[in-house]
């Protein structure tokens, strides 16, 4: 928790303006009408807390799908629950809304792209659920998850060929993953949705226990499956949708994360397991920021570059690891 | 009969089996049989004639397509899932792999219809999962991982976990069928004595006969167009295990609840001698293909005694003799 507070101000003190550490206190905590208060307030503090948030929503939307799916490769990239999110978003910036661009999205059509991106990401869900009913090899259905992604891709592709220009640059840079190009009205809906996923997921901890087991023991101690499912599939949906409704498909932390905080507590109870994958989440998320921003230069990293480079090591361990125990998660 | 033991269960023209599409798809006609608390009923049918199906039916995974379960005189269809899961527990033959699971935290998972909405371990709770790994001498695994286990180890620790969950009645399919023989009987003994100690009711199915008749209360025997329900003995006299093996080839003896391979004979021998030199004499005679024959004729054979260390062979033609079965039986196989 301390550590997470920590990774926050440091987040906020590195940037392309090097501003000094007494500077930043001094803006977050009283008002100085300081160029650097501006920079901080308006820019530094809401990326960060971007990242936070971002960071939480996507590691436990990755809990929650390898729990159900019982498979350590689900998450939400992966699988292309992104993709799914990311075809609603199409929808919405490419089909429906023309004439407006990414800045100019008011209120209404910020919640229009977070409901598409939801509902896109929802559909995924159910299609991979009922792939995986059939198909139960890990690998197999890490691969279905990589060819739907490929046709999702396909298929926006067609949607921007029929585009704009105005409207596929929208697109384009959407789907380039940032943390800093939200508006203050995007930032509230991520909290809102995020804040809603959280306590959703805090609610499903003894279903998510249950599940561990499999359908058939899960409802033998008395767990409704349907429902379960039903409810860990929006909260999946709502969390992994919102952060890729504003800022774009963001990889492998989903699947990572939880990992990590699997070898750190060494335990399957979600007691433990989504407190530690929040934290986790966030504090990977702005580590990732801060590596971005690159400290000490003026450049600045794609976001989804850092995270690949950090969750791709572990999906990897983790895909030699199974070799040997096969099957488990 | 037990002392206190009254019906937990009793299925009235039962009938079970799936839905493909629309179709109906039976696999056992309406069956009929009672257990009470406390009896170890073991479930004898062959392969796919929908042993699991009628024990997956029982736990509540899967609709019956006619008839009733009645469970302390109250209909299946009158609990929610929560409160059939405070009367039966279940163990599947599906092996449960999640890493990082500890052995603690299976068992407490039996908990989850006691626990509150967040799964919070309370002492009660504690007592009950400590109990449930002492009853199964698991005690001392608390903290290994369920990975870790053997095959015998697991299956403990899943009778520990349906033991927390506190349910008059277990269901346990096929409960010993990965284990090596001391493994078997090891479950098998725990199982025994839940029964007897805890008067839990235990329903399993198995396919090893001869431990089920030496070992169960009661047997349901299945078969494609009804069920026997009775004590092992009972149903020896009966002669309903040999509905099971209408087979050319494998003879059940109703006498000794052994089987037999039916091979043509090759011929008499008759067999002196005492004790555990004449039964094994005999059970490989029977093995290379004769029959021991009750009288005395010639070939026979004699086996070691204190005043001769051979198995002597005698013929019309004369005596052959062995220092061991095994080149008896080789040239016996020979000729």
């Amino acid at each position: 928790m301390i550590i997470l507070v920590i990774l926050l101000i440091l987040d906020i003190f590195f940037g392309s303006v090097s501003i000094s550490a007494s500077e930043v206190i001094r803006a977050i905590f009283t008002h100085t009408n300081s160029s650097f208060e501006t920079i901080i307030m308006r820019f530094r503090l809401p990326k960060a807390l971007t990242a936070l948030t971002v960071g939480v929503a996507l590691s436990l939307s990755g809990l929650q799908m390898q729990t159900i799916f019982r498979n350590p490769m689900a998450g939400p990239y992966v699988l292309g629950i992104s993709s799914g999110a990311s075809l609603g978003v199409a929808f919405v910036i490419l089909g429906f809304s023309s004439g407006i661009n990414g800045d100019s999205i008011n209120a209404l059509g910020n919640w229009i792209l977070v409901v598409a991106s939801w509902a896109g990401a929802g559909a995924i869900m159910i299609l991979i659920m009922i792939i995986s009913s059939k198909v139960k090899d890990i690998m197999t259905l890490l691969i279905i998850g990589i060819m739907l992604s490929s046709g999702i891709g396909a298929v926006v592709t067609i949607l921007q060929y029929f585009s704009n220009e105005t409207m596929l640059k929208a697109y384009v840079i959407w789907t380039m993953g940032s943390l800093g190009n939200l508006t203050e009205g995007q930032l509230t809906i991520l909290l809102i949705s995020v804040s809603a996923g959280v306590i959703m997921s805090i609610l499903s901890t003894k279903i998510l226990n249950a599940l561990l087991l499999g359908e058939n023991y899960a409802r033998s101690i008395g767990l409704n499956v349907r429902f379960a499912r039903g409810a860990i599939f929006s909260c999946t949906s709502i969390l992994a949708g919102s952060v890729t409704a504003f800022c774009g498909p963001i990889g492998f932390i989903g699947i990572a994360v939880p990992h990590i905080v699997r070898i750190i507590f060494k335990t399957s109870d979600h007691r433990l397991l989504i407190p530690g994958t929040i934290l986790m989440g966030g504090a990977v998320m702005l580590i990732s920021d801060i590596i971005s921003q690159l400290p000490g230069s003026e450049n600045v990293l794609p976001i989804n570059a850092v995270t690949s480079l950090i969750g791709i090591p572990v999906v990897i361990w983790v895909i030699l690891r199974n070799r040997k125990f096969s099957g488990s998660f | 009969m037990k002392e206190n033991s009254e019906e937990i269960l009793s299925l009235d023209s039962l009938s079970i089996g799936y839905y493909s599409g629309k179709t109906e798809n039976v696999l056992l006609p309406p069956l009929s049989a009672k257990a009470n608390s406390g009896e170890l009923i073991a479930v004898i049918g062959r392969n796919g004639i929908g042993k699991s199906t009628l024990l997956r039916t029982l736990a509540g995974l899967q609709q019956p397509l006619g008839g009733e379960i009645y469970y302390n005189k109250r209909n299946l269809i009158n609990y929610s899932r929560m409160q059939l899961a405070k009367e039966v527990g279940y163990i599947s033959t599906e092996i449960i792999k999640v890493s990082n699971m500890r052995v603690y935290e299976l068992v407490a998972l039996g908990r989850f219809p006691h626990t509150n909405w967040i799964g919070k371990i309370e002492f009660n709770d504690h007592k009950a999962i400590m109990d449930a790994l002492e009853k199964t001498s698991m005690g001392s695994f608390c903290d290994k991982f369920v990975s870790e286990l053997s095959d015998g180890e697991r299956q403990k620790v899943m009778i520990a976990r349906i033991l927390a969950q506190d349910t008059g009645l277990m269901l346990m399919d096929e409960p010993t069928a990965f284990l090596d023989v001391a493994g078997r009987y090891e479950v098998l003994h725990l199982m025994r004595k839940l029964s007897g100690e805890s008067q839990k009711t235990i329903i399993f199915s198995t396919h090893d006969l001869q431990m089920a008749i030496s070992q169960s209360d009661k047997i349901w025997l299945v078969l494609d167009n009804r069920l026997f329900e009775g004590a092992p003995e009972d149903l020896m006299l009966e002669g309903a295990f040999n509905h099971l093996f209408n087979s050319s080839t494998v003879i059940f003896n109703s006498g000794d609840g052994t089987f037999s391979f039916r091979n043509e004979s090759r011929g008499n021998i008759f067999v002196e001698g005492e004790g555990n030199k004449k039964y094994w004499t005999e059970s490989a005679i029977n093995r290379a293909g004769f029959t021991v024959s009750e009288v005395k004729t010639f070939p026979y054979v004699t086996t070691p005694s204190e005043s001769n260390n051979y198995w002597r062979l005698s013929t019309h033609t004369g005596m052959l003799e062995f220092s061991t079965i095994y080149e008896m039986i080789s040239y016996l196989g020979k000729k």
